[in-house]
């Protein structure tokens, strides 16, 4: 009989628990409804432009291709290629083989220490270092660095006043400065050669000056903290997105406490041993995503928060200054007892946990905020921060720069800082009037390399010599591999020569004699052996920073005014993909979808939308939406329908935000979960346009600042910024303009509605639902398969399962030795690109541009879902009721992403369907794609229920996607062929062409790889032997299986939190069996009897639930379901944990 | 009314047609046979910069193929030798030979191996030799030499008697047909891990020679028995499935 299950039905029973991933899915609009039904929203057929384009095009090309068939055949052979082997091998290098160097990518808030896979000399990927004692994962902006070496926008030439000059004319323009009037401004990461450089050129009177755009005011100058994880189990953060955009910690060892310290899965997650997680922010980060508890405030008003539990843990803090509209406020639908209700409650649980409190506070906050976070933890005497001296206190700030340049004690200023001034900081013109002599070294020639009077092009991390210090401190070196042939001279070079040496000679850098210097002075082990046992490691041990006693002095809670319609707070935040702009050249980072607000390619303000409600923009968002296709279409039948933009028509209204005689123009996105009367402003865009956008700096061509990628990209919002309010300013004005902007949001596309995709559970008990033991039992039978009947099928693979006969048993999925399979652990994940990236990195996929985005055609075969959820209406006796909950719950809802790859069906609906077999099973359980043999039908992609494949519509790896109307000019169109990026693919992935499907292999190359390695082990066991090779045998299962835990994919090495598990299933020692189990028919099926399989099956979390189970393709990836872990005392505990959706 | 047309052209346009049908035949025979590996690749001989001599150097001088080969056990490439590799002996062997020109020009010596000057004296930066390629596989295929040799598949089986050629030429077709006959019945190749690379090896001669025994301790004396025998004592199971080449 034909099972029909139709799309889940909101809820009339049961919890009335809504998801949603934006505006039009929460409104129902019809547009999201429209889309759902297609299998690219807006994107899968071309629209009249193109149609008519490529129909005109085709015919003349069949005409020119015709006539030219005639004049080529004759010349119809095979072309010669060549073997150009080296004149003298180089050291180390095996044609074919990878080989890995330890280095660093340095960076405020602690550098990344980093294993670099270079290919026959070339960078191409970048992994986190896994024995140093700082390793966690890396970041998508940590993945996506590689990509600078290669841009072609690249600053190659030394430019003096703007011309290209050379290395000599450099030289004797860098002697003839007088360091006694010669300030050097460094970036804000601390490394300690440069620090010793720095110090003995200070002795020659050189002023030192430190500047990042957005890096805060910190505790003190020289002073820092360092938190550690593994010892806090109730975490209060203000304002800190630790696990994103402000790294402060190591993730990995958080994500453990979230695990209750067990992230192998030898048990299931115990509740009194799992971490808590207390965040008090204004827009919603992934940090917020994981928090258990989260409170929405305006930016202003974290300090007086802090100050509020600071009091009430007795610490000694000055009053806070809230009253009780200020409180009652913040929780809008209840009153100033909530707001009590939650700090004094989070308050007594941070007391309970005492010593194993942990508070930290996001940089941007003021060094008030800074000071009451070591109050508290000095009161609580938490084991899990220390206070840490840094050398970074010889630095003096920009306002002391602009000091001395005013007295006319600083004449030249050497600019060294990866922040672009001229760009980025209020006051630069007041510099560069007085100063004599402006040198920039940069990696981009950004706005300041054209504003000096030298620009010297500086090496990329992955081609200098270098150090710096990881979060806690320790000494980690960074070393080069590659020299690009540019003019670049690295930040340590360019030290040496202002100190009276020389630039590097050839291969020869003098960089590398002062880290040398460096590495024995702070290791103490002086010589070649240490030093060489020094790079190989990446680090030196024991160089962790000294503790310090936290400056004393007297807290000052900054008060401010209720934030309201006149008096809009504005946060400057970071972000994800630019930081600060020094990435909007990226193309990678341009095109990975925030991780919020899954805006590519450009930044937008957001709001909340009891804000946006308030101040009339909800109305705007509504109207977006074009009535009728018509201009005569009746515009009254249409007009009940509360439509909003999606995909290609996604658009988002223009406003105007002022602050005093300030102002800028930018779309505004609405935000849920977003502190009300507050606004998010995303800083380091607009550094060029050329289409006459308002808030965007006009594209100068004589002096590019960027190259195609960061062309037309978003709105500048540093005019709003100034000196005095850099990170949050109060009393802002907005305005409406009826204008709207065309914005490219992935989270309509590919999307699964209703159905229970995210799945969660809490530790506290819910009504209806039991404890936590009872949820976690319940996971694989929450949503439609509560009542779905058990998966069976008609068309069982070949006999019996405990079939004695061979051929009748054995199964297309064969193979003895391995089975892969993939887990995602839901309860860690935060959401934050670095396995989308690193996907991007590993399999060559190609980034489409902002047309493309908003058509649904990105390429990414990591697609980050982000779902929104919120009870709407109260539970009594464990029915939904008819009670609304208040509005402070709808207001501030949960947050889960979910990464959504192929997951490689066992019963995949995508191979039923290829006409040419191009889409197969392999023995070992993968779905193969042959791209050789992909003509393009798209049908796989149709079939496909998780909306996995991606499909190249145009050449994106040949073509540059970047210039407007490019794709579309066919053969004629400019290609990329021979640029530099094309030096960072994967040469053991096809790089596919136009007309081709494609998606997730679980990075087979690497699978193979570490197979044919482990083959290789053939031959040695046979030389240990000693006996003749016909004599020793191979047992399959041992010597020919990876060993356990070994083979790693890309996106589970990237991935900082360690939230994706891959293994094989075979292996039962292995994390991936722990986690999801390996109760497969597949491999039943290899077994002879019931009792062995028995005997070998193995359960693993009740967390695990495979995605769609209902539609019985019995993926390979599985999901485990997310645990909050909510306080049951505070206000809000009862609607936490159950962002799933419920059809009962 | 007279006929326009005479007798004989009734029967023309079958002729025609048949004509016709016999060409298309043809082409479509020709193009089957001639537009295969088979057909296009095998016996290809490009002319080399140096005429290298792979008789010469194997069966007369006793080279072993990894001498030069030399990290084709390792891995998946199999290494073209560096002209420095070629120099070891060359700078000693063949001084001034006319046929060695290309490998003094990538060492930038002159006939009497003294450093290459340019006209003001400058050393001369060496050339690398660019040997031109024969056995190609498509850029979508991904084959692995190490994967190969360390199982028991000698150089034999897909570049025929290399050892032999005086001029080195395709001898398979390298077709995917060509590569999943073996895949499908590897025990026609799997030869001893000590004879992957001794190309005059023969089956006979060798269980002749060697005592092997099979699981039932019976000693084997068929070439073929002793293929099979190797494939289940060794674990040899051959995929078929795409990603082992495509990936």
């Amino acid at each position: 009989m034909k099972r029909v299950l139709n799309h889940p039905q909101p809820p009339k029973e049961g919890d009335a628990v809504t998801t949603w991933r934006s505006v039009g899915e929460k409104e129902g609009s019809q547009s999201f409804r429209n889309d759902l039904d297609r299998e690219f929203p807006n994107g899968d057929t071309l629209n009249e432009e193109e149609q008519e384009l490529s129909r005109r095009s085709f015919t003349k090309l069949m005409g020119a291709s015709s006539a030219l068939a005639g004049l080529t055949l004759a010349s119809c052979r095979r072309p010669e290629s060549y073997i150009v082997p080296y004149k003298t091998a180089p050291e180390w290098v095996i044609p074919g083989k990878p080989l890995f160097y330890a280095s660093t990518m340095p960076r405020v808030g602690g550098a990344v220490p980093l294993l670099v896979t270079t290919v026959e000399g070339r960078p191409r990927k970048l992994e986190p270092a896994t024995d140093h004692p700082d390793a966690s994962g890396t970041d998508a902006l940590v993945q996506a660095s590689i990509l600078d070496l290669y841009s072609p926008s690249r600053s190659q030439d030394i430019l003096k006043d703007g011309k290209v000059s050379d290395q000599a004319a450099l030289l004797e323009g860098l002697k003839s400065l007088d360091l006694s009037k010669t300030a050097l401004v460094f970036g804000s990461d601390d490394s300690p050669t440069r620090n010793r450089l720095a110090k003995e050129l200070a002795g020659k009177g050189a002023t030192l000056v430190s500047y990042e755009a957005l890096t805060g005011e910190g505790l003190s100058a020289g002073v820092s903290t360092v938190v550690d994880f593994s010892k806090a189990s109730r975490i209060l953060s203000l304002d800190a997105d630790f696990l994103g955009a402000d790294p402060i910690g190591n993730s990995r060892e958080f994500s453990k406490g979230r695990m209750g310290g067990d992230s192998e899965y030898n048990a299931e997650i115990v509740a009194d041993k799992m971490s808590r997680l207390y965040q008090v922010e204004t827009q919603f980060s992934i940090t917020g995503g994981m928090a258990d508890h989260r409170l929405r405030v305006a930016p202003s008003r974290v300090a007086m928060v802090a100050a509020e539990i600071a009091s009430a843990l007795g610490a000694s803090v000055p009053a806070s200054g809230l009253d009780d509209d200020d409180k009652a406020a913040l929780f809008p639908g209840g009153s100033a007892a909530e707001f009590d209700q939650w700090v004094s409650e989070c308050a007594k649980d941070l007391k309970e946990a005492a010593s194993k409190t942990l508070v930290i506070v996001g940089s941007r906050q003021p060094k008030a905020v800074h000071q009451i976070a070591v109050a508290i933890n000095a009161v609580l005497k938490s084991q899990a921060v220390r206070t840490v001296s840094t050398d970074l206190g010889q630095y003096g700030t920009m306002a002391d720069l602009g000091a001395k340049v005013a007295s006319g004690a600083v004449e030249n200023i050497v600019f060294l800082t990866p922040s672009d001034p001229v760009y980025d900081f209020d006051g630069f013109e007041a510099l560069a009037e007085k100063a004599k002599a402006i040198v920039h070294l940069g990696i981009r020639t950004n706005f300041t390399a054209w504003a000096a009077n030298w620009h010297v092009p500086a090496r990329h991390f992955l081609e200098s010599w270098g150090d710096a210090r990881s979060a806690s401190g320790v000494l980690s070196l960074i070393q080069p591999m590659i020299f690009m042939p540019y003019e670049a001279v690295s930040e340590l070079e360019l030290l040496v020569v202002l100190n009276g040496g020389d630039f590097a000679q050839g291969d020869f850098s003098p960089a590398m004699g002062e880290v040398k210097k460096t590495f024995a002075a702070l290791s103490g082990k002086a010589g070649d052996v240490a030093w060489r046992e020094g790079l190989k490691n990446g680090f030196a041990a024991d160089t962790a920073y000294a503790d310090v006693a936290a400056p004393a002095g007297p807290i000052e809670v900054p008060k401010s005014t209720a934030p309201g319609t006149d008096n809009i707070e504005v946060v400057f935040s970071t972000d994800a993909s630019v930081l600060d702009g020094r990435f909007i050249d990226n193309a990678w980072l341009q095109e990975a979808p925030d991780p919020v607000t899954k805006l590519t390619w450009d930044n937008a303000a957001q709001v909340s939308p009891l804000t946006a409600k308030a101040l009339g923009i909800y109305d705007q968002v509504i109207a977006l939406e074009p009535k009728g296709k018509f201009a005569f279409s009746d515009p009254f039948k249409r007009a009940a329908e509360a439509h909003i933009g999606e995909g290609e028509h996604a658009k988002a209204p223009f406003i105007t935000v002022s602050i005093g005689d300030r102002e800028i123009t930018v779309p505004v996105l609405i935000a849920f979960g977003h502190a009300d009367f507050a606004i998010t402003i995303p800083l380091g865009y607009g550094q060029a346009s050329d289409d006459g956008r308002k808030s965007a700096i006009a594209l100068d061509a004589d002096q590019p600042v960027v190259g195609h990628v960061g062309l037309n990209s978003g709105f500048n919002a540093y005019p709003l910024r100034s000196s005095d309010t850099p990170y949050f300013a109060t009393g802002a004005k907005i305005g409406l303009t009826g204008n709207s902007y065309k914005v490219a949001l992935t989270q309509e596309h590919n999307s699964m509605y209703g159905r229970a995709l995210a799945r969660e559970v809490s530790t506290n008990s819910l009504e209806g639902k039991g404890d936590f033991k009872e949820q976690v039992k319940e996971v694989k039978k929450q949503g439609l398969d509560a009542h779905a009947p058990v998966n069976i099928s008609l068309y069982d693979p070949k006999g019996g399962i405990w079939s004695k006969d061979d051929a009748k048993k054995k199964s297309h999925i064969s193979d003895d030795v391995h089975q892969w399979g993939m887990a995602i652990d839901l309860n860690t994940c935060t959401g934050c690109n670095a396995c989308l990236v690193a996907c991007q990195a590993e399999n060559n996929i190609p980034i489409v541009g902002k047309d493309q985005v908003a058509m649904g055609r990105e390429m990414h075969w990591i697609r980050m879902d982000r779902y929104f959820s919120a009870m709407e209406t109260e539970v009594h006796g464990g029915h939904s009721s008819d009670t609304p909950t208040p509005d402070w719950v709808q207001q501030n809802p949960e947050m889960v992403p979910q990464p959504v790859a192929c997951v490689q069906c066992e019963m995949a609906p995508c191979e039923t369907v290829c006409p040419v077999n191009a889409t197969v099973h392999t023995e070992e359980g993968l779905n193969s794609m042959a791209y050789n043999r992909c003509i393009g039908t798209r049908y796989c992609a149709n079939n496909c229920p998780y909306k996995a494949r991606r499909f190249n519509f145009f050449d994106y790896n040949k073509r540059n996607p970047l210039i407007k109307g490019n794709l579309y000019k066919g053969p004629l169109g400019k290609k990329k062929v021979g640029e530099a990026p094309h030096l960072q693919h994967n040469p053991n992935v096809t790089v596919r062409m136009r007309g081709v499907m494609e998606k997730c292999t679980y990075c087979v190359q690497r699978l193979e790889g570490a197979k044919i390695k482990q083959k290789q082990q053939q031959k040695q066991k046979t030389l240990a032997a000693g006996l003749p090779s016909t004599a020793v045998g191979v047992d399959r299962a041992v010597d020919l299986r990876v060993p356990t835990n070994s083979v790693k994919v890309a996106c589970q090495e990237a991935c900082p939190t360690a939230a994706i598990s891959f293994g094989n299933l075979l292996d039962r020692e292995s994390k991936i069996v722990k986690a999801k189990g390996n109760q497969l028919d597949s491999i039943a099926r290899m077994f002879d009897s019931e009792e062995e399989w028995n005997n070998f099956k193995v359960e693993g979390s009740g967390r695990n639930y495979d995605l769609l189970n209902y539609v019985n393709t019995r993926p390979r990836t599985s999901y485990l379901a997310r645990v909050k872990n909510p306080n049951p005392k505070m206000p809000d505990s009862a609607f936490l944990g159950q962002a799933t959706i419920n059809t009962h | 009314m007279a006929n326009i047309f005479p007798r004989w052209a009734n029967l023309l346009p079958l002729k025609i047609a048949v004509c016709l049908g016999a060409v298309g035949a043809g082409l479509v025979a020709g193009f089957t046979y001639y537009g295969t590996p088979k057909a296009q690749r095998v016996g290809y001989q490009p002319t080399q910069p140096i005429p290298y001599d792979h008789n010469l150097h194997v069966n007369q001088l006793g080279m072993d193929c990894r001498y030069c080969h030399s990290f084709t056990e390792h891995s998946s490439h199999a290494n073209v030798p560096t002209a420095n590799t070629c120099w070891n002996c060359h700078q000693h062997v063949q001084k001034g030979s006319p046929k060695l020109a290309a490998l003094r020009d990538a060492m930038a010596v002159d006939e009497n191996h003294l450093p290459k000057k340019d006209v003001d004296g400058n050393p001369v930066e060496g050339k690398p030799i660019q040997w031109v390629r024969i056995h190609k596989s498509p850029d979508y295929v991904y084959f692995n030499h190490s994967a190969h040799l360390n199982r028991g598949i000698s150089c034999q089986s897909c570049h025929g008697d290399v050892h032999k050629m005086e001029k080195v030429y395709q001898a398979k077709s390298h077709s995917m047909g060509w590569c999943l006959e073996c895949h499908r019945a590897p025990e026609k190749h799997v030869r001893p891990l000590e004879e992957v690379f001794n190309l005059d090896y023969d089956a006979e001669k060798y269980l002749k020679k060697n005592d092997v025994r099979d699981a039932k301790d019976k000693r084997i004396t068929d070439p073929e028995d002793f293929g099979k025998f190797l494939v289940a004592h060794w674990g040899i199971r051959p995929k078929e499935s795409c990603s082992t080449c495509h990936r």
